[in-house]
């Protein structure tokens, strides 16, 4: 059964003929799958925002294609977001705590035949971070020692003035020992360095990389378990399994085409008609009352999203500087009740600051403060003195929030007998607006989607007085000390303890009140076997197993 | 039920009697289209316009359902806790979807939520916002199509192009950039009066267009006519022209119109409330009831019936009520 063409004409004068002869078989014909390059896989995509290079794209899109294509030192598990070894035989920390030795597999091969070797990363790294190449990702090297010089900070942040030249083109922290060998320094210790090295940003690159920039936007050329085949701007791209991977995850199929679709719908009927193969978004309409789970049966994929929504509290409103306050409004949120009714069970409820099926957290840390309780809520508000006037409750309108914040808003209202509403804010970026400047009138609700697989990822960015995201206003000395301590901690094991430690400081203080974390929903077609999604809400192509025939 | 009806008999009778030596003058279009119903009656008082339409109305039964429906509606918004004296936000989750039953006449809806509850309690920002909202587009609109269809020539050039200025502008489009103006300097929510006064301005401003044309292509035909050139020979100045002899003719195509607009701006205000620039919780309203319901209509379509019906009635009820109106002020049905 090579060509897919013929499949259908002969299934369907075999099925006429069976039912001639009064005999159902099951239907089988459409199950008939070969995954080869004239019959590939077919998965939904979009067309992503920028051109196809590693380091110069940050959108899912670009990383549907790039995760395939391309192995770094580390990988992630697309079941557990576990990371562990891929192209590193071995990454070895020094005393000093900043200073990793790392060994490469030998014998890989780039699909265009070339040796992978330590200069193939020290070169693209040091390309990815040097600022006049104005790579979206630079920043991702920020950690490793000498890239202040190379890409020295913006004065005035996205202002008129311009940065200083660099000083340097190179990083000082990077230094090839030999083909196989090269060393990482970084400016100060950081534990969990390892882990964040599965980042798609941490390939390596080609020399035709380096020859022919655009050529290689056009072709790209990786040392993944799939390369570049072709690709039909705004329609598809397909990708052809490497026969030399030496890796452990080598995928199955042997074609895989990635589909650009503009509607999840579109893309939902053609699953449900088998003309497409995976899909990895649910329309909201087939959302509603688990509708696409009576409709697919077991080809729904459903699974943790490796994130978390918090409602996060303004500390910087006077209001709401009494942690009493806060622990009052965490615990009159009935998390179980709406996770049940309005989500159908599509969701988690929270029981800390991670994402629950982040590897290394420390679970429950939020303990008591995330369970429903209206006695100790009441107390608690009580103990606040009341809150006067009504809480407004803020969400961004263009995403699907009303229906949930609703009902939390409902449920703080019923169980503290206080007014609350709610504000869709029409807009996204309005609403990050009103959060970058600290506009937020009452609690408003945040997402955050883990970059790499470490508590830290959830606790760092936003709870820490310098925090990227920390857009509640949080400052606390203790917490902060102990991120940093954990930081530098002799083992990922210690650190990860201090993380949970820090956690439960967070719950002493409660700047946010977890909620609950949305499951990852797809489905895929009967013609795989297996096929699933990762964390980060990607197709993990080299998950995909093409069927055995039924006929 | 009967109190209000005669309140409003009595202070359009004498609101007629006030205006007294016009009124003579105001028959005159009928009696150009030469009705013989006028002479029918010599005997009783002379009235206007209004008075001879509410005789009219009096005797419809159109009228009279659909203003005693248009009376209980008002009740229900005007004093919502005596038909149910429930919290409208009370949300019990573990009740979310149920049916109809004993307890709760409507069901639940997705939050648990008392359906019965919120459709009444939803009336006051429903009706509210629909009736203003079509008072204000139908007098803008009235206005400058009567100036523009009057006039004609270049007043009526100017103003034509002026209101397709704003009939070009999408209105979910146009309605974003207002509101969001409007909301830009307000910290948290903006409270309830204040978005329901910038949703009804919001809606005149960018529907009194229609209304403008329909009642311009009215007016152009009605100054045509032999009692405005009459009336013009006798001296009439414009403004008693247009509002005595004009008007009157051209008010029922208009007055259809503003019927079947009210439902759709009930409708207009839960699509704002959708994009988070209109109504926002605790209020409720019967398009929010509706808005929130439409992903539900195949599971629990009782969340959607129940204010979907009120919004249903209400609409009717205004139309049947217009419908008369129209009847009886229209010289030319006579």
């Amino acid at each position: 059964m090579r060509k897919r063409r013929m499949v259908a004409p002969v299934a369907a004068s075999l099925s006429a003929a069976l039912l001639a002869a009064g005999c159902g078989g099951g239907g089988g014909g459409v199950t008939e799958a070969t995954g080869t390059l004239e019959d590939p896989i077919t998965v939904q995509w979009g067309e992503p925002q920028s051109e196809l290079v590693p380091t110069n794209s940050n959108d899912t899109f670009g990383s549907q294609v790039f995760n395939p294509m391309f192995t770094g030192l580390v990988e992630y598990d697309p079941n557990t977001f576990e990371a562990r070894n891929a192209m590193a035989e071995s990454i070895e920390r020094a005393d000093d705590k900043k200073t990793y030795t790392v060994e490469l597999k030998e014998g890989w091969k780039f699909h265009d035949g070339e040796e992978v070797t330590s200069d193939n990363f020290v070169r693209a790294w040091n390309y990815a971070a040097y600022a006049p190449n104005g790579q979206q990702q630079a920043n991702m090297f920020k950690r490793i020692q000498g890239y202040d010089e190379v890409h020295p900070a913006d004065p005035d942040g996205d202002g008129p003035k311009k940065p200083p030249e660099p000083s340097a083109e190179k990083m000082s922290g990077l230094k090839v020992v030999d083909d196989h060998t090269f060393e990482i320094t970084l400016k100060q210790p950081f534990t969990v360095f390892p882990e964040k090295l599965g980042y798609q940003t941490f390939v390596p690159l080609p020399e035709s990389f380096f020859e022919d920039k655009e050529g290689f936007a056009e072709n790209p050329i990786g040392n993944g378990p799939y390369e570049f085949e072709s690709r039909s701007p705004s329609q598809s791209l397909t990708l052809t399994r490497y026969e030399d991977y030496k890796g452990a995850d080598a995928g199955n199929a042997d074609a895989v085409k990635l589909v650009v679709y503009e509607k999840a719908q579109t893309a939902y009927q053609d699953l449900k008609s088998d003309n497409l193969d995976v899909i990895n978004t649910i329309p909201t309409s087939a959302q509603a009352d688990g509708r696409w789970k009576e409709e697919l049966g077991d080809r729904a994929i459903s699974k943790d999203r490796m994130g978390l929504t918090t409602l996060s509290l303004p500390l910087y409103e006077e209001k709401f500087q009494n942690p009493d306050l806060r622990k009052a409004i965490s615990l009159a949120i009935d998390r179980q009740q709406i996770v049940e009714t309005v989500f159908n069970g599509s969701a988690t409820a929270a029981d800390g600051w991670t994402a629950p099926s982040m590897p290394g957290r420390t679970d429950g840390t939020c303990g008591q403060w995330c369970e429903y309780d209206p006695a100790k809520a009441k107390e608690y508000l009580e103990k606040a003195g009341g809150f006067d006037g009504q809480m407004t409750l803020s969400y961004n309108a263009d995403g699907a929030h009303k229906q949930w914040m609703t009902a939390v808003a409902g449920s703080i209202r019923d169980t503290l007998g206080i007014d609350v509403g709610t504000n869709g804010v029409p807009t996204f970026s309005t609403f990050q607006d009103k959060m970058d400047n600290q506009e937020m009138s009452g609690p408003y609700r945040y997402g955050w989607v883990a970059d790499y697989p470490t508590p830290r990822t959830f606790l760092n960015p936003l709870y820490t007085t310098s925090g990227s995201a920390n857009y509640t206003g949080y400052s606390n000395e203790e917490f902060d000390n102990m991120i940093g301590r954990a930081d530098r901690a002799a083992t990922v094991d210690e650190a990860n303890e201090l993380y949970g430690k820090a956690e439960k400081q967070l719950a002493e203080d409660m700047p946010s009140a977890p909620l609950f974390t949305q499951t990852v929903k797809g489905a895929r077609s009967d013609r795989l076997a297996e096929g699933t999604l990762n964390t980060r809400t990607n197709v993990a192509i080299t998950s995909l197993k093409v069927a055995e025939p039924t006929q | 039920m009967t109190d209000p009806g005669e309140g409003r008999q009595s202070t359009l009778s004498t609101g007629a009697d006030a205006e007294g030596v016009d009124e003579v003058r105001r028959d005159s279009p009928q009696q150009h289209e030469g009705s013989p119903e006028v002479g029918s009656k010599p005997r009783e008082k002379q009235r206007g316009l209004w008075g001879d339409a509410w005789l009219d109305l009096r005797r419809r039964p159109l009228f009279v359902i659909g203003g005693l429906i248009v009376l209980f509606l008002l009740a229900i918004a005007a004093f919502p806790g005596l038909f149910a004296s429930g919290d409208p936000n009370a949300q019990d989750l573990s009740l979310a979807r149920e049916g109809p039953s004993a307890e709760a006449w409507f069901g639940y809806d997705a939050l648990g939520r008392d359906i019965y509850t919120r459709v009444i309690h939803g009336a006051r920002a429903s009706i509210v916002v629909g009736v203003l909202a079509t008072l204000l587009t139908v007098l803008i609109g009235s206005l400058v199509g009567l100036v523009a269809g009057y006039f004609g020539n270049k007043t009526d050039s100017f103003l034509a192009r002026f209101a397709e200025i704003f009939l070009g502008l999408p209105f979910v489009l146009g309605a974003i950039v207002i509101l969001s103006v409007f909301n830009a300097g307000i910290e948290g929510a903006p409270g309830m009066l204040r978005v329901m006064t910038q949703v009804i301005v919001t809606i005149g401003v960018l529907a009194w267009p229609i209304s403008m044309r329909i009642m311009r292509s009215a007016a152009i035909a009605a100054k045509q006519q032999d009692y405005v050139k009459a009336a013009k020979a006798l001296g009439a100045s414009h403004g008693r022209i247009i509002f005595k002899h004009v008007l009157p003719n051209c008010i029922a195509p208009v007055m259809v119109y503003a019927t079947i607009a009210l439902g759709q701006y009930i409708g207009l205000e839960a699509t704002l409330s959708y994009l988070g620039l209109g109504l926002q919780n605790p209020v409720v309203s019967w398009g929010m009831m509706i808005s929130n319901s439409q992903q539900y209509i195949i599971s629990t379509p009782h969340m959607l019936l129940f204010p979907a019906g009120f919004l249903v009635l209400t609409v009717l009820a205004f139309v049947m009520l217009g419908d008369a109106v129209r009847d009886a002020l229209d010289p030319k049905q006579r």
